[in-house]
């Protein structure tokens, strides 16, 4: 079964995520911080993380970058789900190695076909 | 005392000898002698052989005996001596010992006194001799110490000035060996120059026997010149001179610094000469000590070392003038800078306006012990100023005796005004009114002003061609004097009486004659200019024309006096003309209705006023019910019109019927209407004309003669007012209308002329910039901004602007300003073109306009824009993404719930914030406007407390309300219910359930003060600086949802009332908000 990690300050975005690729099997876990977020993917090694990219004490952008500069977890997918919507923060974001940049307000339903896309529909 | 141990010593050893040497020797001798003689008598009996042989060995015999006896004489003498003279022998060897070392320089020589004999005396003497040589030599060798130690080089020389000795210094500084200079003459040192300096010092100084001390250059080891002080002094022997000793000091060093401090002169002469404004420097008793090229240059004498006050005001006391202290007094006064304007007058009786800096200069103690002066020549200015100030002031007076002349028909009013206002106009201390008799060459002081009756009645009659005033009412030529008293043209009883300087004496002059003068005198020296001289004369014709007036109507009145109704009506109607004329300056608006009396009171069908023009055309001034406009051209001025005509004989033409009159030619206008007579009258001032007024009728009109006499009344008024309108434009025109607008734009505005140097700058720019009006004059414009690197860009962008201006075209560029305080203005800068009359651009106008306000408006839009496609995407997320998977379906009810309770909330937070954001908006851009109104503070605290009882209660709060004042408060209740709404939501919700919240209303000095304190969480510390910036959400915002625009929309409040908002708060502890308000300002 497939792993999701998915970040965010904002619970009700964590609740959305969770409810919707939970009825799609996909294994979900969820971090209201993303502080400590780093030894909980070394722990969990998921297929594919979903990040904010405004949080307090560490920005998504910049969680992104360690993920991306550590060997062992640089082949993560990482999907950026930001209300920062300007074309200039895309192109940073897809600059950093985010697969995705989905701007909110987004639909949880194309997120899924994207989720599913990236790490395979077959988990059962 | 003369001892005489050694002689006793002597005896004693002789003594002993005796004993010891003589006596032995002596019985031996005998006794061998008495031996021999014994053995000698026997053989004067025994045979010859005996006695022979006894003869022949008495010698070898002797000898025998005697010899030991002599070695033991010797022997012992040697013994004695050694020991009597063992003692002796040790004192004279230290003694020679004692000497060897005194010749070789040793000086610690103490010999010890052996004996107690005359040796011992020597020795004691000796020790005594060394001891006093020791304290000599150290006395010497101190000397020579000091002369050593001595850094300054020593010489000292004998009679002949050859060198005796010099100083180890004297080789240290010059170089040169002491043992080759001893000998040398002194000369020897010097070059030819010097040589000669040096004799003639030294000859002058040795007759008197003196010290001198003079510089002289002496040469080095080395070929080199070396400055020195000389002080020399002589040597004497007795009475006589035997040598002198010098000390040469050396002067390099003084004389770099004096080189240094001549150069420092000079420097500063230099930088004072390339001022190029006049700079003296004044010590306390007023007198010039320095003088700059510009001063020098200004005057043709040697202005140093005169009075200040002498040079510049050609007073004997330092100036007080026009409550201007002299400024060298109150900067040695006050010993601060001091800067005024002063009037000036050379001792040539020019004028000249100086602005004045004067500075102190002090001495090291602080005392100021000259002053510095630094005189700017703004005559020009000051000039143009004055002549300004001084035309309006004339204006005012010539409006004044105008309005006058054309109001009264009294002469005695008339003249007397006159006389007052002239005098003010002038300055003038004086004067008087002179007027000829009628038929007689004789004339009488009607009028006067600042003499006494007595002397105005001793001085009243004055003939014609007599003294200043019987000369120019024969000549009618105006004459001014600056000083009369100094000038030698005129000889005047009149004017040596009175001591008077400045002198005037305008003609009175009527149309034909000339019907008196009118004198002015000041008792100081007064310069008449062309333009009062100019002035003055059409006074003399103002009041002549308006006498004449006065008689030929009184004359008319007497000649027609039956007609007394008619008169009377006439009279009225030139009271209310010249009334009306006299109190305006600009005719224009009631000229016409000027016209339109005459046009009623003549009965005339048409009327109008032309005026000429320079080149000789007559414009139409003033007509009604003709399509011609003012200013325009109507015809020629001559005769070949009846205005030209009339003008040409100086008289009202009476033309019966124009028509018939072929020789007249007629104006489109005027001959499409058919009008038959005309009646044209010139108006004159003096012998100038200035223009006609024409009365045309549709029929054959008859016109009286007296009816002409008062039209040339009219005429004369009309003419007299038509002059000062004339005077008051051109006034209008010099001081430059453009300048009044310029200065009252409140945008910034240079003008520039052609080449892009700077004409003007105004008031507004000034101010926007910081840039000085008199410092840009002449600059080109883009250097005005180099004194920030920062305007580059803006320099570049208005060098556009205004080359497109001079070529012709508008340009608008917008930029950064970097003024002189430093600060960053937005400015739009918009280059205009100004043309000439032939569509040359002769300069251009620069526009700077401060678009801070709309850079500011702009930001917030995009602000606004940013943080609603920003802000707003969160909680959209909820509504969008949720209402999606709700209608989805597969979701359990309770889920489906949850969901939708988010969404409310979310969208809620959204409306929020969107009404937050509008109204913040709303006060940004200034649109939002207080609804002032009486508050009761405590009332609406209260209503305030009240709306969260439901919170309060399910939060078990206690909230405590301390009112300590019943003033009511002036301000926008609704919106500061918001603000306190706002705190008190913030304080419920960021605390735990049964906080204490108090809420504290006061008075503080003139302020109302109202605090919300609660022990709730707190604020991070990390969060204090972000609070009121729009959307920041502090740490607790994690956990509790909010829109990040409260406290924002608050401050934006606050300060709308004027108020402070201040926020203290301790993580853990809690909070406390203090908003105040100034209590009567808060409208």
């Amino acid at each position: 079964m497939s792993k999701v990690i998915v970040i965010d300050d904002e619970p009700f975005i964590l609740m959305m995520i969770e409810d919707k690729l939970k009825k799609a099997k996909i294994d979900v876990v969820t971090l209201k911080e993303s502080k400590n977020a780093l030894e909980i993917v070394r722990k969990e090694k998921p297929d594919l993380i979903i990040l904010d990219w405004m949080m307090p004490e560490l920005s998504g952008i910049d969680l992104c970058r360690q993920l991306k500069s550590d060997p062992e977890l640089s082949g993560i997918h990482i999907f950026m789900l930001t209300a920062k919507g300007q074309d200039a923060d895309e192109h940073m974001g897809l600059q950093c190695g985010v697969e995705r940049y989905i701007t909110k307000p987004f639909s949880p339903k194309s997120l899924l076909e994207m989720v599913q896309e990236t790490i395979g529909t077959n988990n059962s | 005392m003369i001892k005489t141990k050694i002689i006793y010593k002597l005896i004693l050893v002789f003594l002993f000898f005796a004993v010891l040497v003589v006596l032995p020797l002596t019985f031996t001798v005998v006794k061998q002698v008495d031996k021999m003689i014994d053995e000698e008598e026997s053989l004067y009996m025994p045979d010859t052989d005996t006695y022979t042989k006894a003869h022949k060995d008495f010698a070898p015999r002797l000898i025998e005996h005697i010899v030991p006896y002599i070695f033991y004489i010797l022997v012992m003498t040697l013994l004695l001596s050694i020991f009597f003279m063992r003692k002796m022998l040790i004192s004279l060897k230290e003694l020679q010992a004692g000497s060897q070392a005194v010749k070789e320089g040793n000086m610690d020589v103490n010999l010890e006194i052996i004996s107690d004999d005359e040796l011992g005396d020597v020795t004691k003497a000796f020790n005594e001799m060394t001891s006093a040589l020791k304290e000599k030599t150290l006395e010497l060798q101190k000397k020579d110490m000091y002369i050593n130690a001595m850094l300054d080089p020593l010489w000292v020389v004998d009679e002949n000035n050859n060198i005796l000795d010099v100083n180890p210094a004297f080789e240290r500084l010059l170089g040169h060996r002491r043992k080759d200079v001893i000998g040398a003459s002194i000369y020897d040192f010097f070059d030819d120059r010097n040589t000669m300096i040096m004799r003639r010092q030294l000859e002058e100084k040795r007759e008197k026997g003196i010290s001198s001390i003079y510089e002289i250059n002496i040469f080095r080891k080395d070929g080199s010149q070396m400055p020195v002080l000389i002080s020399g002094s002589p040597i004497y022997a007795g009475d006589e001179i035997v040598g002198k000793i010098g000390i040469l000091k050396d002067f390099t060093e003084q004389e770099e610094l004096r080189k240094a401090l001549q150069q420092a002169k000079e420097y500063a002469e230099t930088i004072m000469d390339s001022i190029e404004d006049e700079l003296l420097v004044i010590d306390r008793e007023y007198r010039i000590i320095k003088a700059n090229k510009i001063a020098m240059m200004n005057t043709t004498e040697n202005i140093v070392g005169k009075f200040c006050h002498v040079i510049s005001h050609n007073s004997e006391h330092p100036c007080v003038e026009d409550g201007h202290e002299c400024p060298v007094r109150v900067v040695f006064i006050t010993g601060k800078n001091w800067r005024v304007t002063h009037r000036h007058v050379n001792q040539a009786g020019e004028v000249k306006y100086h602005e004045i800096v004067a500075s102190p200069i002090t001495d090291s103690s602080g005392n100021v012990v000259s002053v510095i002066e630094l005189l700017r020549d703004v005559t020009e200015r000051m000039k143009h100023e004055e002549e300004i100030s001084r035309k309006n002031r004339e204006l005012t007076v010539l409006n004044s005796i105008s309005g006058m002349l054309s109001r009264s028909l009294k002469p005695d009013e008339i003249l007397t005004k006159i006389l007052d206002k002239t005098m003010e106009m002038l300055n003038m201390d004086g004067g008087e009114i002179f007027f000829l008799e009628e038929g007689k060459r004789e004339m009488t002081c009607s009028y006067h002003r600042g003499i006494s009756d007595e002397y105005a009645r001793m001085m009243g009659r004055i003939r014609l061609g007599e003294d200043i005033p019987g000369k120019v009412a024969l000549t009618g030529q105006l004459m001014t004097s600056s000083d009369i008293s100094k000038d030698h043209r005129v000889e005047s009883s009149l004017v040596k009486h009175l001591g008077i300087k400045g002198f005037c004496c305008i003609p009175i002059k009527g149309k034909e004659r000339i019907l008196g003068v009118l004198c002015l005198f000041s008792f100081k020296p007064h310069f008449f200019t062309m333009e009062e001289e100019k002035i003055v004369n059409s006074i003399g014709e103002m009041t002549g024309i308006s006498i004449e007036n006065i008689k030929l109507y009184e004359k008319m009145f007497e000649l027609y006096g039956q007609q007394k109704k008619r008169r009377e009506e006439e009279y009225a109607q030139l009271l209310s003309l010249s009334t009306k004329l006299g109190s305006a300056i600009d005719l224009k608006a009631i000229m016409a209705n000027v016209l339109e009396l005459i046009k009623s009171f003549f009965r005339a069908d048409f009327v109008w006023m032309l005026v000429n023009d320079p080149e000789g055309n007559f414009l139409l001034k003033t007509a009604a019910n003709i399509n011609v406009k003012e200013g325009d051209i109507i015809y020629p001025k001559d005769i070949s019109s009846a205005e030209g005509y009339s003008i040409e004989k100086k008289t009202t033409i009476v033309i019966p019927d124009i028509r018939a009159e072929e020789r007249f030619y007629l104006h489109p206008e005027i001959s499409a209407m058919s009008y038959h007579t005309v009646a044209a009258t010139p108006m004159f001032i003096g012998e100038k004309s200035v223009g006609v007024f024409t009365l045309y009728y549709l029929g054959n009109k008859a016109i009286k003669a007296d009816e002409i006499h008062f039209l040339e009344v009219i005429a004369n008024i009309l003419a007299v007012s038509l002059e000062r309108s004339d005077l008051y434009i051109k006034s209008i025109d010099e001081k430059g209308r453009s300048e009044t607008v310029l200065q009252s734009v409140a945008d910034g505005i240079i003008t520039v002329n052609n080449t892009g140097r700077v004409i003007s700058v105004n008031k507004a720019f000034e101010k926007m910039s910081g840039f000085p009006s008199v410092k840009a004059e002449g600059l080109a414009v883009c250097d005005m901004f180099r004194y920030a690197e920062d305007n580059n860009r803006l320099r570049s962008l208005l060098a556009e602007c205004l080359d497109a201006a001079l070529s012709g075209s508008q340009a608008t560029r917008e930029a950064e300003l970097v003024t002189l305080y430093g600060q960053n203005i937005p400015i739009q800068i918009s280059s205009n073109p100004v043309y000439d009359a032939e569509g040359n651009v002769t300069s251009a106008v620069n526009l700077f306009r401060d678009i801070s306000r709309e850079k500011e408006i702009d930001r917030m839009k995009t602000d606004i824009i940013r943080s609603v496609s920003h802000e707003f995407r969160t909680p959209l997320s909820a509504i969008v993404g949720m209402t999606e998977m709700i209608l989805d379906g597969d979701m359990e009810d309770i889920k489906a719930r949850k969901y939708l309770n988010t969404i409310l909330s979310e969208g809620l937070r959204l409306s929020s914030m969107v009404s937050d954001l509008l109204s913040i908006a709303r006060i940004e851009s200034g649109k939002e406007r207080l609804k002032s109104g009486p508050i009761v503070i405590n009332e609406m605290l209260k209503t305030v407390i009240e709306s969260f009882a439901s919170i309060i209660d399910r939060k078990n709060a206690k909230v405590e309300l301390d009112v300590g004042l019943d003033e009511i408060f002036t301000g926008d209740e609704e919106k500061l219910r918001q603000v306190l709404m706002n705190f008190l939501d913030n304080s419920l919700t960021f605390s735990d359930e049964g906080c204490k919240i108090n809420i504290t209303a006061r008075k503080k000095d003139d302020e109302l003060e109202i605090s919300i304190s609660d022990n709730g969480w707190g604020i991070p510390e990390e969060d204090m600086p972000h609070l009121a910036e729009r959307f920041y959400r502090g740490k607790h915002g994690e956990r509790i949802k909010g829109t990040g625009l409260g406290l924002s929309l608050c401050n934006e409040i606050v300060k709308m009332h004027k108020g402070k908002m201040g926020i203290k708060s301790k993580l853990g502890e809690g909070t406390e908000i203090t908003i105040t308000f100034p209590y009567r300002e808060a409208t």
